[in-house]
């Protein structure tokens, strides 16, 4: 059980001050019965048919949420039924996370999507209810043994309709589980509900456009391979012009030490294309044997916001081009997602990897033995190590132009427990690091609001009522510290919190952890720096000023 | 001329003195503005209160120096599952809540309530451009957040 889930004195003190729909208030009126109401910046664009076609998804057509007819399939009621039972019988947690509840509304006011909105159906305990009402209705044994405490429905076509509305405003980042005292995931019950919606064809494009390009060219984007290799050169060059060091990336190399996968935004985006410069001076400076592989090309998984099967598919091509290449270990880049879906589904699912060795720093000689089952560490991990050892010739002041504070990414926080590593990282990169509130950091941070593959551009407003939260933190920090930088370990994150923090906290920018890593790094041979990898001026070293090298 | 003299006189005394007692009874109606009334101690009641604080206090200078105060309160508003003439009754409320005080303190003074109505009602229009800066700036971030995403492929085609 969780350390913040609250004692029993306070749940009733709890129950009692918060919000009145778990109490009942609404005598005249189900709080399912209010209805939902679809509108432009609400909901997401559904896959397009030839995405669903090329998936081998259910029930491709042209729709829209706004459609006052979904065309369901003909038999949808009994598929969603059928669905969940089996997935019942499948997954226990899933049965024990519906059972479990006891609606003492620990968790109520803990969802950011709940902070930003004051919808009560974005209260994780509602927000489970949507589904546990049904299944109830289901199953009428458990209905009795409840009996009391709530209704059960009927699964209606609005029903859907307003699962399709409540779990895409659940970005799985499980603030809610570290409150409940019984750690019930809402998350797993959002991922839960998605793979019952994909089963008839009640979807997002956003999720599965990358979802069906992964699962072609291996990527989000669907880049192809030569474009992936011209990118990255094209950022060589850049980092050349900038220091004048060549840090040849090699690609698809058999026999290499490690393979690196990173999300692909770090290939393609602004600003992840600056963190991939980061990456690639820090494996010159330490002369790491890596390669990168231009099929297993991204680290992400939206196969996790999909299903289980799909999920299982794309983390098992990471593990494919890592024995084909016959490299001993992975090394993985800053996401979010992917270290959720490798830290606690990839044993299981596609493990163990016995063709790969237990991961060591070639460099420390540091054994990774936290990665035995699944080969793969986290470059944060493997980054604060070579601090630890001194290892790295790091210029700090190189970053005096930049005020930080740190966005713990969900996944990697409370998907992996990992906090203090990034820290470790972000003190000796840089002079200048702010923490925000403590009850919005570490194991109860606060999600970007545009997780799980919802950060598509028409769900705009949502995403900015979610991401309230994080954003008001941040801005604490701004007012009390001046910090103009919002670091993170996250390719979502880097695409998602720079319109955020230019909605919510103009003025501050967003970083990769490694690009901070990367202006550090004092290279053998490098020119005069005067620039960061931005090509924004670095403070106190302008020309002619005084550089202490 | 008259309206800005009471406003500097009698004006000042009375908000502190009511203060107080208005500010709570305006967050109470912005919260109420949610689906769910938000608590006290939520993210978005901290700034309401500070905001609606500073403008309150604003309304009682004949300079304004709220704007920032206004922009912290309709960035919030206008991304809301509300409709924008839902979202800016807000800014009507005061003149009920002065009314009341008005009458329960029977300092009936006309003249002040009118200029603190003619005050308010500027305050709204300007709020009402300031939720209107806030709905484009969501647009610009759509468009912004497109050319991020294909900023290598962008930067071939321009080379
Ligand atoms: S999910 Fe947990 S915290 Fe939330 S109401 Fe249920 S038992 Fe309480
Ligand atoms: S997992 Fe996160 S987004 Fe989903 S209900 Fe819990 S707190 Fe909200």
């Amino acid at each position: 059980m969780s350390k913040y889930a609250p004692k029993l004195s306070e749940l009733k003190k709890e129950f009692d001050e918060k919000p009145s729909v778990l109490k009942g208030d609404y005598s005249a009126q189900e709080w399912w019965d209010r209805p939902v109401e679809f509108r432009d910046g609400n909901w997401c664009f559904p896959g397009k048919q030839e995405v669903l076609a090329d998936l081998g998804f259910a029930n491709p057509r042209k729709w829209a949420a706004t459609d006052e007819d979904w065309q369901l399939p003909a038999d949808w009621q009994k598929t969603i039924s059928d669905g969940l039972q089996s997935r019942l019988k499948k997954y226990r947690s899933l049965k024990l996370f519906l059972d479990a509840c006891v609606r003492c509304g620990a968790c109520a006011d803990k969802c950011h999507f709940f902070l930003g909105t004051g919808d009560p159906k974005n209260m994780p305990v509602l927000r489970a209810e949507l589904l546990r009402s049904v299944y109830r209705n289901d199953f009428p044994l458990v209905e009795k043994i409840l009996k009391g405490f709530s209704g059960s429905r009927k699964l209606t076509k609005a029903v859907i309709k307003e699962w399709h509305m409540y779990f895409n405003q659940c970005t799985e980042c499980r603030r809610c589980s570290v409150f409940c005292p019984f750690g019930i995931d809402t998350a797993e019950i959002t991922m839960l509900v998605r793979e019952l919606l994909n089963l008839i064809g009640v979807n997002n494009n956003w999720i599965l456009a990358p979802v069906s390009n992964c699962n072609r060219t291996g990527n989000h984007l669907g880049i192809e391979p030569h474009t992936f290799v011209q990118n990255i050169m094209s950022l060589a060059e850049d980092i050349e012009d900038h220091t004048g060091v060549n840090v040849d990336p090699t690609f698809n190399r058999k026999g290499a030490e490690v393979l690196f996968i990173t999300p692909s935004g770090d290939v393609f985006g602004d600003p992840g294309v600056y963190t991939m410069m980061g990456y690639l001076l820090l494996f010159k400076h330490i002369g790491l044997d890596y390669t990168i592989s231009t099929y297993a090309s991204e680290g992400g998984n939206f196969g996790m916001f999909t299903s289980n099967d799909m999920m299982k598919k794309l983390n098992a091509k990471m593990y494919h081009e890592a024995k084909r290449l016959g490299v001993k270990w992975i090394l993985g880049g800053e996401c979010g997602h992917m270290w959720r879906v490798v830290h606690q589904y990839m044993n299981t699912m596609n493990g163990p990897a016995d063709f790969l060795e237990v991961p060591v720093s070639p460099i420390t000689g540091t054994r990774f033995s936290n990665a035995a089952a699944t080969k793969m560490v986290h470059i944060a991990e493997f980054t604060a190590d070579l601090i630890h050892h001194k290892k790295l010739k790091l210029d700090p002041k190189r970053n005096d132009h930049l005020r930080t504070t740190f966005h713990d990414s969900c996944n990697v926080a409370r998907g992996m427990g990992m906090f203090e590593e990034p820290r470790s990282i972000l003190r000796n990169v840089c002079n200048s690091f702010h923490e925000m509130p403590e009850d919005t950091i570490r194991e109860k941070t606060f999600c970007c609001g545009s997780g799980s593959g919802l950060n598509a551009e028409e769900y705009m407003d949502i995403r900015m009522r979610g991401g309230f939260p994080r954003a008001n933190a941040v801005k604490q920090v701004k007012d009390r510290h001046k910090v103009n930088s919002l670091v993170t370990i996250c390719a979502i994150d880097r695409a998602s919190l720079p319109p955020l923090m230019n909605y919510w906290n103009p003025g501050v920018s967003v970083y990769g952890l490694h690009e901070l890593v990367g202006n550090a790094l004092v290279m053998q041979g490098e020119k005069k720096r005067t620039t960061d990898l931005r090509e924004n001026p670095m403070a106190g070293f302008e020309d002619g000023g005084d550089d202490d090298e | 001329m008259g309206t800005q003299y009471v406003m500097k006189r009698g004006w000042t005394e009375f908000l502190e003195a009511n203060k107080k007692a208005m500010l709570e009874q305006w967050l109470d109606c912005a919260l109420a503005l949610f689906p769910e009334k938000m608590g006290y101690s939520t993210p978005i009641a901290m700034v309401f209160s500070g905001a609606l604080e500073k403008i309150l206090s604003s309304l009682g200078k004949s300079e304004n120096d709220c704007k920032e105060a206004l922009d912290d309160v309709t960035r919030i508003l206008a991304v809301q599952n509300f409709p924008p003439s839902k979202a800016l009754s807000i800014f009507l409320e005061p003149k009920l809540i002065l009314r009341d005080i008005m009458m329960k303190t029977t300092v009936a003074d006309t003249l002040m309530q009118e200029a603190f109505n003619s005050r308010l009602d500027a305050l709204t229009l300007e709020a009402f451009d300031s939720y209107m800066r806030h709905r484009e700036k969501i647009y610009q971030l759509k468009v912004e957040e497109g050319s991020r995403r294909m900023y290598m492929a962008l930067r071939r085609a321009e080379a």
